[in-house]
């Protein structure tokens, strides 16, 4: 299992478009993967259940990836994060 | 899922229509005209979807057929959401559109599903109860966290609860069928989502007729620009209708007629050749000059909603965009980027050139909330913090707006309008923010034309230091609307003072005047943009009080123009000086009718000025 802990740095946090690109990566990987985010822990794969974290900008969020692809989506979600989800960043 | 307490429609006249069924009663309701037009045509109810949900077990046997029931309504959903992003994608543009993405992957959310397929499979329950109890529970989750931005997306859920229970019902509303007929469908229902009226054929489509709403919500104001006729406001109007009845909808008069008897229809045929007869006349006169006989000539510019609109602004004959409201680009989604609003007003600006375009910048709060941006639950919003007062607060916001704006301005025919300035002090710190917007850009390289600034005149603080005002402006800009309700501390929304709100009140007169004679000192022009500018009689007193310009929805332009080119500028200045020395707007109104009434009848403009009312 690997736990990567990421910045929220777009101006708008995530809402539900970034909620939408995190379920892209998450939802068609092997893994099991969660969020967890001010002491509440959800499954990554669901948009509503990223969505009602209700993650404002410049949050750290932790995700706990467990499976076979679990590299590869870590990775991906680095490079989301790293990308403001194509937003403006903050 | 909530049931509104709904008052009764006002009841003008009711008498049976010569028919025996209990049903086909003739019945007049009046409303709020909330996009002119005339329609006849058959009932198509509109459920509103709010289906009463109950809570029943099924035996064992039923668990497969409720699963397929399900898994189908998620499939037809998936098609209807993919159908509406499509026809939105070429309407408003792919950013606007993405939410329906969205929608369809909240749709196939594992939580969702599982735990509803779980509830038919392990608790034996109707997939209709399922989704009642799985998805109800996270609208009241997303409703419990308290931000705008949560409150928008708990309604998107509460819309996709609606077309997955409408998916589910056997002999659900299936909008296709209404269009079987040669008839274009008068859709009715309680309230409609913009989503809804987004996703129709406007040609299929005669009028929408609706309990709830007014000129000014989201529908009405979509409507209006794509030329659908709309009566709002009625209040129960979706409870006395059935289906196949005949409905007559006056949206420039704010009337439906259900059941309409051989009088009714003769009249709506007379009227509606005469609206058709007065529109082909206007047409030809469109490119005339708004000028007085006596030589006075009035700019006349159109307010537009939609980016989109600019296009048509021109063919009725406005020489400029007098308002865009830039607020509805913050409706449709989280703030926008700077690029997607520098994209709009570009189109606008574009279009336009060179006629001036004045963009108001973004005037969140009141009764206008934005996600993102406006707190929730002031105790009196219309005094809260709105308007300019959020601007200068969220800098980022603001600078962004006007970043947009300078960048969108290659024409150079752009005029800013700041709303709800209150003071010198806003002035000041609004243009400290538009000149330090625009080194940044030059710095950066771009070239950038200076832009027109000029202040709303809506508070009547702002009366009170016009003369200051005017030294350090390019423009007046009178909103009718919040300046009587300031002036006459009349709220308009609320239906025990409506007949308070007098827009001939010789204060709010007099407000006009003081404004244009400090403004014409300085050598400011004046416009006015609010529901004023396109009454006939109030465009009389405004041009009598000096105003030199007048913006108004494009449909009035054509026959505002009519007005000013039969009348005297001179006579009319006169008239304003004798009224601004009345008691009461009563008096007023009657001196006006006494001496315009006749003219203005005489001039074929009824079906798109509403009714002149004896006083």
């Amino acid at each position: 299992m690997i736990v990567k802990t990421l910045t929220v740095t777009n101006k708008l946090g995530i809402h539900a478009r970034p909620a939408g690109m995190i379920v892209d990566i998450t939802g068609p990987a092997k893994s099991d993967i969660s969020i967890v985010f001010d002491g509440s822990k959800a499954n990554a794969k669901s948009i509503l259940n990223v969505m009602m974290l209700a993650i404002p900008s410049g949050s750290e969020v932790r995700f706990e990836v467990d499976g076979d692809d679990e590299e590869q989506v870590v990775a991906q979600l680095e490079q989301l994060f790293h990308d403001n989800f194509n937003e403006e960043a903050c | 899922m909530t049931t509104s307490t709904k008052k009764p429609a006002k009841r003008v006249s009711s008498s049976s229509g010569g028919s025996t069924e209990k049903k086909s009663v003739r019945t007049v309701l009046v409303g709020v005209p909330a996009s002119p037009g005339l329609a006849m045509g058959r009932v198509f109810p509109v459920v509103n979807r709010e289906v009463s949900v109950v809570e029943e077990s099924i035996p064992e046997s039923r668990v497969a057929t409720e699963e397929q029931l399900f898994l189908k309504a998620v499939t037809k959903t998936t098609k209807e959401l993919a159908k509406i992003k499509e026809i939105s994608e070429s309407r408003t543009g792919v950013q606007d559109s993405m939410i329906f993405s969205t929608h369809v992957m909240i749709l196939h959310d594992p939580g969702l599903n599982n735990g509803v397929m779980k509830m038919i499979k392990e608790e034996h329950k109707t997939a209709r109860w399922a989704v009642h109890v799985v998805l109800g529970a996270y609208i009241e989750k997303f409703e419990s966290i308290a931000s705008a931005q949560m409150q928008d997306k708990a309604m998107d859920l509460r819309d996709l609860y609606n077309r997955l229970m409408a998916a589910m019902e056997d002999s659900g509303p299936v909008l296709e069928n209404a269009f079987a007929s040669e008839e274009s469908a008068i859709l009715v229902a309680h309230e409609f989502l913009p989503s809804f009226l987004m996703a129709l054929n406007p040609e299929h489509v005669g009028g929408l007729v609706m309990d709830t709403g007014g000129r000014t919500s989201h529908v009405a104001i979509l409507a209006r620009s794509l030329q659908i006729p709309v009566v709002s406001g009625l209040r129960n109007v979706a409870a006395m209708v059935t289906k196949g009845d005949t409905i007559i909808v006056d949206g420039t008069g704010g009337m439906v007629i259900i059941n309409p008897n051989e009088d009714d229809i003769r009249r709506f045929r007379e009227r509606q050749e005469v609206f058709e007869r007065q529109r082909q006349e206007l047409f030809t006169m469109r490119q005339l000059e708004p000028m007085t006989r006596d030589g006075k000539y009035i700019v006349l510019h159109a307010n537009i909603e939609l980016p989109t609109e600019a296009d048509k602004v021109m063919d009725f004959g406005a020489t400029g965009i007098g308002l865009y409201r830039s607020e509805f680009l913050f409706f449709k989604k989280d703030v926008p980027s700077c690029e997607e609003q520098q994209e709009a007003y570009q189109h606008i600006l574009e279009t336009m050139a060179p006629n001036p375009v004045t963009i108001r910048t973004l005037d969140a709060g009141g009764d206008k909330l934005v996600s993102g941006i406006t707190a929730m639950d002031e105790a009196n919003p219309f005094m809260g913090w709105r308007s300019i007062r959020v601007c200068l607060d969220k800098e980022d916001v603001f600078c962004d707006q006007l970043k947009a704006l300078l960048l969108a301005n290659t024409k150079g025919n752009l005029r800013i309008l700041l709303p709800m300035v209150s003071g010198m002090g806003e002035l000041h710190k609004a243009k400290e923010c538009i000149r330090k917007c625009r080194e940044e850009l030059i710095e950066q390289g771009h070239d950038v034309a200076e832009a027109r600034v000029g202040v709303m005149i809506e508070v009547p603080a702002a009366v009170m230091i016009v003369e200051k005002l005017a030294k350090e402006v390019d423009f007046f800009s009178i909103g009718t609307n919040d300046l009587i309700q300031f002036t006459l501390a009349v709220d308009r929304t609320n239906e025990l003072i409506t007949d308070m709100f007098q827009p001939h009140h010789p204060a709010v007169l007099s407000m006009i005047y003081q404004t244009v004679v400090a403004a014409h000192k300085e050598g400011v022009r004046v416009s006015v943009c609010g529901e004023m500018s396109a009454d006939p009689m109030s465009v009389l007193l405004l041009v009598g009080l000096g105003v030199d310009e007048l913006s108004m929805t494009p449909w009035s332009v054509m026959a505002t123009k009519k007005i000013i080119r039969s009348i005297n500028f001179e006579d009319l200045h006169d008239t304003a000086l004798t009224v601004l020395q009345m008691d009461d707007a009563e008096s007023i109104n009657e001196y006006m009718h006494k001496k315009y009434a006749q003219t203005i009848m005489e001039l074929g403009i009824s079906s798109f000025v509403g009714q002149i009312e004896k006083k």
